[in-house]
C-alpha cells in the first residue's frame, strides 16, 4: 500500500536519472512533499525497497495515488526523538539538500505503482532475482550468521525471561548489516506488514522445522519462500513469536503462578467467581463500544475527505472554465457560487478569497454529512445502512443544523449529488 | 486547545510503553504560530511548507512504525491464545486427556482474563490510529489557516492511506476476538445481581479498562460543539451508556494493577 514507495523512490532514482522532469502535482504542497519524502530517504536501501514493494503488493491492494509515501521507515532520525521542536533543527533542516531529488519524483513513484500494480503474489520478478541475489550470499557470512543465530537460541532456551531477548538483539543485528548487506550502511528496519495468512505460513514452516526451539530463521525463510520476506523480519517475528509462547505458558498449571493469581484476585477485592466474568463483562462492553464508535468516526472522517476531493475537483473545474471564458463570469458561473456562498455568517469563517469560501462549502456539506451520521449511530452497527440514510435523510439535516449551529443549509447542493 | 488538552489526558492514562508514540501536537501548533509570525525572508512560504511536511512525515514514520509492530504483536497473540483455548480443552475439558473441572475452571477464567485484555488493547490501538488522524487533521487545518497554505487537503489523503490508518485488519482481529469471548464466556447471569455487583466490582487489567474509559469520554469530549465548528468537523458523540461509562471514571475503587 502506502509504505512501499518511499523506499521505491530512492533505487528508481539511481536507475532513472534520465527521466523527464514532468510533475503533474497540482500544487506547491505536493512537489514539497516529494522533497520531504525523498530527502526523509537518506541512504539506498535495495533491501529495503525489495522486501516492503514485494510485501506490499502481496498483502494490499495497489496504491494509485500519485503521491509518494514517506513511510520509508526510518524510526530513529536522530534529534526526532524527543518531542520539542526547536528552531534549530528547523536550521538543519533548510541546510539539506531540497533539491537534490527532486528529478521527477512524481513519475518516479507512479512509475513504481505500475510496475507493482501488475505483479501478482508469486510472479518473479526482477525484485525476487534481487532478494535471491542477497540471501545467496556466500556461506561463510552466513554460517557466521547462523552461529549468531544459534548462540541466541541457545540463550533462548536457558533463560525464559523478555529482557534476555532485547539484549541479544543488537549483536546480531549489527553483524547482519555489514556481512549479509554490504550495500546497505545502517541495520535498517524494513518494516514489513504481517498478515494472519503470512503467519500461517510462518508457523507452517516452524512446525516442520521441530518448533519454535529448533527452527531458525535461514531455515524458516526457505520454507516459506515468499517474495520480498528477508530474514531480518522472519528474525524479528520469531522473536516475537518465543516470547508470545513463553509468556502464557509459564502462567499455566505451575502451583506457585495459581497462588500469585489468586493474591491478585484478593487484591482486586473480588468476592466470586461469577464476580470476575460480570467484571469482565462490563469491560467487554465499554470495549466494545468504543470500538464501534472508533469505526463510525473513521468512516465519517472517509467520507468528510471524500467529499473534500469531490468539491475540490469541481472547484478545479470552475476555475478552468473560468479561465477558458477570459475573465468575464459566466452565467453559469454565476449560479453555481450563489447557493454555496452566503455563509458569511459562519463562527469560523475567513472572508478571504474564492478558495477560502469554497473551503467552507466544503465544510458545510461535511457537517451534513457527520450530522446525519450522528443521528444515525443510535443502535445500528452497520454502517453501510448508515451511509445510505444519510443519503436520504436531508430534512432532518436542517432542523439539527439550525439548532446547533445557527446557519442555513444547503440542501439543495447536498441533495443534487 | 480543547483538543490538545484531551491528547494529554489520553497520553497519560494510557499503556506506558505507548505514551511517546503520540502526536506532537503541541509541539506542531507552536511550530505553526512560529511559521505564521516569523515571515522572514529565508522563511519563504514554500521553505515553511516543506519543513512543516518534514516534521509531519516524521510523525507519521513513528505512527506506521509503531501501529505494524503492534499489529504482528496481535496477529501472534491472537493465534497463541485460540491455541491456548483449543489447549486448555483438549486437556482438562470434558473430552480432555486429563479432564479436571476446577482446573478447566480455573484456567478458563485466566483465558477469559487475557482474552478481554488482549481486546482491550487492540482496541485501543485503533484509537491510537484515530486520535493521530485527528491531531494531525486539526493541525493541517491551523497551518492552512494561519499561512494561508493549501496543505491539508493533498497532504490529509496521504494520510488516509497510510498503514497506521487502515486499521482493517486489527478491527478484523477485534470482531474475532469478540467471538471467541462470547463462546468462552458462561452464559449471562440475571440482571438484578449483575446490577448490584457492578457496583461492588473493582476492574483491574493493566490499566486497560481506564484507557478505554477515558478513550471514549475523550472522544465524546472532543467532538462536543465548538467555537470553529464547522470546517470537516465531526458531529457530537453519542454514547448510549455515557452516564455508566462516566460513573467508571469517577469510581475510586477501580484499582488498576
Amino acid at each position: 500500500m502506502s509504505s512501499p514507495l518511499p523506499a521505491l523512490t530512492s533505487p528508481f532514482k539511481d536507475k532513472y536519472t534520465t527521466l523527464p522532469s514532468s510533475s503533474s502535482s497540482p500544487s506547491i504542497a505536493t512537489s514539497d512533499m516529494h522533497v520531504s519524502a525523498l530527502t526523509h530517504v537518506q541512504r539506498p536501501q535495495n533491501p529495503t525497497f525489495i522486501s516492503q514493494s514485494s510485501r506490499g503488493v502481496a498483502s494490499l491492494p495497489p496504491v494509485n495515488s500519485s503521491f509518494p509515501q514517506s513511510t520509508a521507515s526510518l524510526n530513529h532520525t536522530p534529534g526526532n526523538e524527543d518531542a520539542s521542536w526547536s528552531l534549530d533543527q528547523l536550521q538543519k533542516f533548510l541546510d539539506l539538500p531540497e533539491n537534490a531529488a527532486a528529478p521527477a519524483p512524481n513519475q518516479l513513484a507512479e512509475s513504481g505503482t505500475d510496475v507493482m500494480a501488475s505483479e501478482d503474489h508469486d510472479k518473479k520478478t526482477d525484485w525476487h532475482e534481487w532478494a535471491d541475489d542477497f540471501i545467496n550470499v556466500p556461506d561463510p557470512d552466513w554460517s557466521r550468521v547462523l552461529d549468531d543465530t544459534n548462540v541466541l537460541d541457545s540463550k533462548l532456551k536457558v533463560s525464559k525471561q523478555q529482557p534476555q531477548f532485547h539484549q541479544n538483539q543488537p549483536a546480531p543485528h549489527g553483524e547482519f548489516s555489514s556481512n549479509a548487506y554490504p550495500s546497505s550502511t545502517t541495520p535498517t528496519k524494513p518494516r514489513m506488514r504481517w498478515t494472519p495468512e503470512l503467519h500461517e505460513a510462518f508457523l507452517e514452516a516452524v512446525n516442520l522445522l521441530g518448533g519454535s526451539e529448533r527452527a531458525t530463521p535461514k531455515g524458516i525463510l526457505k520454507l516459506m519462500n515468499v517474495e520480498g520476506l528477508t530474514i531480518y523480519h522472519v528474525k524479528s517475528h520469531l522473536q516475537k513469536y518465543r516470547t508470545a509462547r513463553y509468556m502464557p505458558e509459564s502462567s499455566e498449571g505451575t502451583s506457585e503462578k495459581k497462588v500469585t493469581s489468586i493474591e491478585k484476585m484478593k487484591s482486586i477485592d473480588l468476592k466470586t467467581s461469577i464476580g470476575i466474568t460480570e467484571a469482565l463483562r462490563m469491560q467487554m462492553e465499554v470495549q466494545k463500544q468504543l470500538h464501534e464508535q472508533l469505526e463510525i468516526q473513521r468512516n465519517l472522517q472517509l467520507r468528510i475527505e471524500e467529499q473534500g476531493r469531490y468539491l475540490q475537483m469541481m472547484f478545479e473545474k470552475q476555475k478552468k472554465v473560468e479561465n477558458e471564458k477570459s475573465g468575464a463570469p459566466s452565467s453559469a458561473l454565476d449560479e453555481a457560487p450563489s447557493p454555496l456562498s452566503g455563509l458569511n455568517h459562519l463562527p469560523c469563517n475567513n472572508d478571504k478569497s474564492d478558495s477560502e469560501a469554497l473551503h467552507q462549502d466544503k465544510s458545510r456539506i461535511g457537517i451534513d454529512s457527520g450530522n446525519a451520521g450522528s443521528k444515525n449511530e443510535k443502535g445500528t452497527a452497520d454502517v453501510s445502512m448508515k451511509q445510505k440514510a444519510l443519503e436520504t435523510e436531508s430534512t432532518h439535516h436542517v432542523e439539527k443544523n439550525d439548532d446547533e449551529s445557527g446557519f442555513p443549509v444547503l440542501k439543495r447542493a447536498r441533495t443534487e449529488k | 486547545m480543547k483538543f490538545g488538552k484531551r491528547l494529554k489526558q489520553q497520553i497519560e492514562e494510557t499503556l506506558p510503553a505507548w505514551r511517546d508514540k503520540f502526536l506532537s501536537y503541541k509541539e506542531l501548533k507552536k511550530l505553526v504560530r512560529l511559521i505564521s509570525s516569523a515571515e522572514s525572508p529565508e522563511f519563504g512560504k514554500a521553505d515553511a511548507g516543506a519543513e512543516f511536511m518534514y516534521l509531519l512525515n516524521n510523525e507519521i514514520d513513528k505512527f506506521n512504525a509503531f501501529f505494524m509492530e503492534q499489529e504482528e504483536d496481535f496477529i501472534i497473540r491472537h493465534k497463541e491464545l485460540q491455541q491456548r483455548i483449543k489447549r486448555v480443552k483438549d486437556t482438562w475439558g470434558p473430552g480432555g486427556t486429563k479432564p479436571s473441572e476446577a482446573e478447566y475452571k480455573d484456567e478458563m477464567a485466566k483465558v477469559r482474563k487475557d482474552m478481554v485484555d488482549f481486546h482491550g488493547e487492540m482496541v485501543l490501538l485503533v484509537n491510537y490510529s484515530n486520535i493521530n488522524y485527528t491531531g494531525l487533521a486539526k493541525i493541517l487545518k491551523k497551518y492552512d489557516k494561519r499561512t494561508g497554505g493549501l496543505l491539508r487537503l493533498p497532504f490529509i489523503q496521504k494520510v488516509l492511506q497510510q498503514p497506521f490508518f487502515v486499521t482493517d485488519l486489527v478491527s478484523k482481529l477485534v470482531k474475532e476476538c469478540e467471538n471467541t469471548i462470547d463462546q468462552v464466556f458462561p452464559v449471562e447471569v440475571e440482571a438484578e445481581i449483575v446490577k448490584e455487583q457492578r457496583e461492588a466490582i473493582t476492574v483491574a487489567g493493566k490499566g486497560i479498562f481506564r484507557n478505554t474509559v477515558a478513550a471514549l469520554l475523550s472522544m465524546q469530549e472532543i467532538r462536543r460543539g465548538s467555537s470553529t465548528y464547522g470546517h470537516f468537523s465531526l458531529p457530537p458523540l453519542d454514547l448510549p451508556d455515557s452516564d455508566l461509562i462516566h460513573s467508571f471514571q469517577l469510581n475510586s475503587p477501580i484499582t488498576t494493577v
